[in-house]
């Protein structure tokens, strides 16, 4: 107890320049490109000059770049700064899109175990066959597919051709209690707004998950097949061990390397999917910081960095005590 | 052993053949071989690496790893007065004999336990699966005391240990407690002491030893260590490229070696019955079991091979109380026989 408590101080002081990192490199590019953001802001070519000088004023914008990347961080952190197209806390803003960000994680995330880690036992055990095939080329496909397509092509067959989902909105529970609808739905009972939510959730859930799901089985088929074939496993089945138990033996092990994976995964999801939240019309992270790009909005664009980055560390930082947690050779 | 006592046979194996079907070719692994386990007895198999040792000890309860099948022959075990083939056994009776009845101890302790489990569950588990404890409670307490039996210091506290948490020696004992645990009519030991430390490989024979006699225990025990089969075996069968080419007690294997490759094989390790001046190798390798020389498998390295052991293969013949050699040499000084015991 007293290793894990150093580990965790120990990370938490790798995150800080992993994050200023991140974020300065996000500064940098907004602040280099050879635009006007005052004059955007204040409403383009023709903005009134007065209200550009209260902008850059405002902003900072004349200032050297290390003020000016002090101020829209302490601003984001603090939750002080203000939209300056919108005219919201940005980030409030970024904090309440989350939520639905992460409830098209969970939907994807759910395909990836519930889809790749039995496709991947199947494969294994089945290897070299049709099925085994099968896995290979979703893997493949996978990968190379791009998400927009295929996200239009999902709902061009099943909103627009079949009619079995519904696309755009995210319907709220009426009682809030974490904030993410369908886990609000769920603890409340309201089976309505959860179906909804389904509906609309299932088809994004799936098209991001997609590419994920053929990498998780391959990697759950070659992890299995290295198990089944050790020598511990070998040896179970000359003690006479019942399959079950043989089994469980192979694929807590082959499961070791998974966890990896799809925590690693998950936090790059968590980040905020722009594509298919765009496709799909889902108001979460990715999509407001793709609408924060046309709109030169830097401020959001930086909140929605440091989320993603500040995510993507927790997550990882989770991965490595799960790690632990299943294989007892692993210390901090 | 005189070989006059009436001794009871515990497994018979008769004319077994075992093939690897691989890529390239079909590997005679195993080709006629017959050998019997008396009850009570320490039996061991020699022979050098790839000679088929391994892969005899597993058709005992049929568990040769694919491509490998065993193509002919008869594995009988006589279970309480009954006599069963193994090799026309179900899986899930085979199942039931495996680790139960007969039992193994595997070569490389450190691969052989399971990483994620601590060895008291899988000590545990061995005993639940075969019913012999009603619960994991129990099978905890076993194990302690299985873990004392093979002397594992503190087996309170390392029962809960994980594989890696203990030493190569006291895996092995894990795993030797394992085999022990359902209190098997035969225990297979395959090279149990070759991943350990030569003063390890001490201690743990001397506990096998230790088990075998408080526990009346039939022993198999596969090795290519000479000094291990005297120490430790009653009878010797003595294999090479999946032939038997010699059996015999073990006084008189290292007394009266008779076959070629046997003679060869006391010549290249100190004896420890009589002084030789120096240590001589077996010219040549083992052979290649895709294509085995034709006739006698030895003939290529045999310094006595004639025209004959190239054509033909040697019989069996009985040259002592309960020797046996497969050589042209011994043609006439002794009866032919089928099998040998």
């Amino acid at each position: 107890m007293a290793d894990l408590k150093r580990f965790l101080v120990r990370r938490a002081i790798t995150f800080i320049p992993t994050i200023i990192g991140v974020t300065l490199i996000t500064f940098v590019i907004a602040f280099v490109i050879p635009a006007n953001p005052a004059r955007a802001w204040a409403g383009g070519i023709k903005a009134d000059p007065h209200v550009v000088a209260a902008i850059v004023k405002e902003y900072h914008l004349n200032d050297p770049w290390y003020v000016q990347y002090y101020f829209f961080m302490k601003g984001i952190l603090t939750n002080s700064i203000v939209d300056p197209l919108f005219n919201y806390k940005v980030m409030s803003y970024m904090l309440a899109r989350f939520p639905i960000t992460f409830q098209l994680t969970l939907f994807a995330l759910f395909f990836l175990v519930a889809l790749g880690i039995p496709l991947g036992i199947i494969s294994a055990l089945k290897k070299d066959t049709i099925i085994d095939a099968f896995v290979r080329v979703w893997a493949l496909t996978g990968v190379s597919v791009p998400i927009f397509w295929l996200g239009y092509i999902f709902i061009y067959v099943f909103f627009y051709m079949l009619g079995w989902i519904t696309v755009a909105g995210v319907p709220y529970p009426k009682v809030h209690i974490t904030g993410v609808p369908i886990i609000d739905a769920l603890l409340s009972g309201d089976w309505i707004t959860f179906a909804e939510n389904v509906k609309r959730f299932i088809l994004p859930g799936f098209t991001l998950g997609f590419a994920g799901i053929g990498i998780i089985a391959r990697l759950v088929r070659n992890s299995f097949l290295e198990a089944i074939n050790s020598d511990y496993i070998y040896f179970a089945k000359m003690r006479g061990l019942r399959n079950r138990r043989v089994f469980m033996h192979a694929l807590r092990n082959a499961l070791v390397p998974v966890v990896t994976v799809v925590g690693l995964q998950f936090g790059g999801l968590l980040g905020g999917a722009p594509i298919t939240e765009t496709v799909f019309g889902i108001p979460g992270m990715g999509r407001a910081m793709v609408q924060a790009i046309f709109n030169m909005d830097f401020p959001v664009l930086i909140a929605g960095t440091l989320l993603a980055a500040l995510i993507f560390v927790i997550t990882n930082l989770v991965v490595d005590i799960l790690y632990a947690v299943i294989d007892p050779r692993v210390r901090f | 052993m005189s070989g006059e006592v009436q001794r009871e046979p515990l497994i018979e194996v008769e004319n077994l053949y075992v093939y690897f079907y691989t890529y390239a070719g079909v590997v005679k692994a195993i080709e006629d071989v017959s050998f019997t386990i008396y009850k009570g007895e320490t039996f061991c198999l020699v022979g050098e690496t790839g000679c088929g040792k391994t892969v005899v000890s597993r058709t005992l309860t049929n568990i040769v790893p694919p491509p490998g099948r065993i193509v002919k022959g008869k594995v009988i075990y006589h279970r309480d007065g009954e006599e069963v083939n193994i090799i026309k056994l179900s899986e899930e009776e085979l199942r039931n004999i495996r680790g139960r009845e007969i039992a193994y101890i595997i070569q490389d302790p450190s691969a052989a336990l399971d990483p994620l489990y601590v060895v008291g569950y899988q000590i545990a588990e061995t005993m639940v699966d075969h019913g012999t404890v009603k619960d994991f409670k129990e099978g905890f307490g076993r194990a302690v005391r299985l873990l004392k039996e093979v002397l594992i210091p503190d087996p309170e506290r390392r029962v809960k240990a994980y594989p890696h948490e203990l030493s190569g020696g006291m895996r092995q004992r894990v795993v030797i407690s394992m085999g022990l645990s359902n209190e098997p009519k035969l225990l297979i030991a395959d090279e149990p002491t070759s991943y350990l430390d030569v003063t390890v490989q001490a201690q743990v024979l001397d506990l096998l030893r230790e088990l075998k006699r408080k526990k009346g225990l039939t022993v198999l025990l596969i090795t290519h260590d000479m000094g291990v089969v005297a120490e430790m075996c009653e009878r010797v069968a003595v294999l090479y490229a999946g032939n038997i080419v010699e059996v015999a007690p073990v006084d008189e294997l290292f007394k009266r070696p008779k076959h070629p490759y046997t003679v060869g094989l006391l010549r290249a390790v100190p004896n420890p019955l009589t002084e030789i001046e120096k240590l001589e190798s077996i010219p040549g390798t083992v052979p290649n079991l895709i294509k085995p020389p034709s006739g006698c498998r030895f003939h290529p390295r045999c310094p006595h091979a004639t025209e004959k052991c190239r054509r033909e293969k040697p019989p069996l013949i009985r040259v002592g109380p309960s020797h046996y050699v497969r050589c042209w040499l011994y043609a006439g000084r002794g009866e032919e026989v089928a099998k040998s015991e």
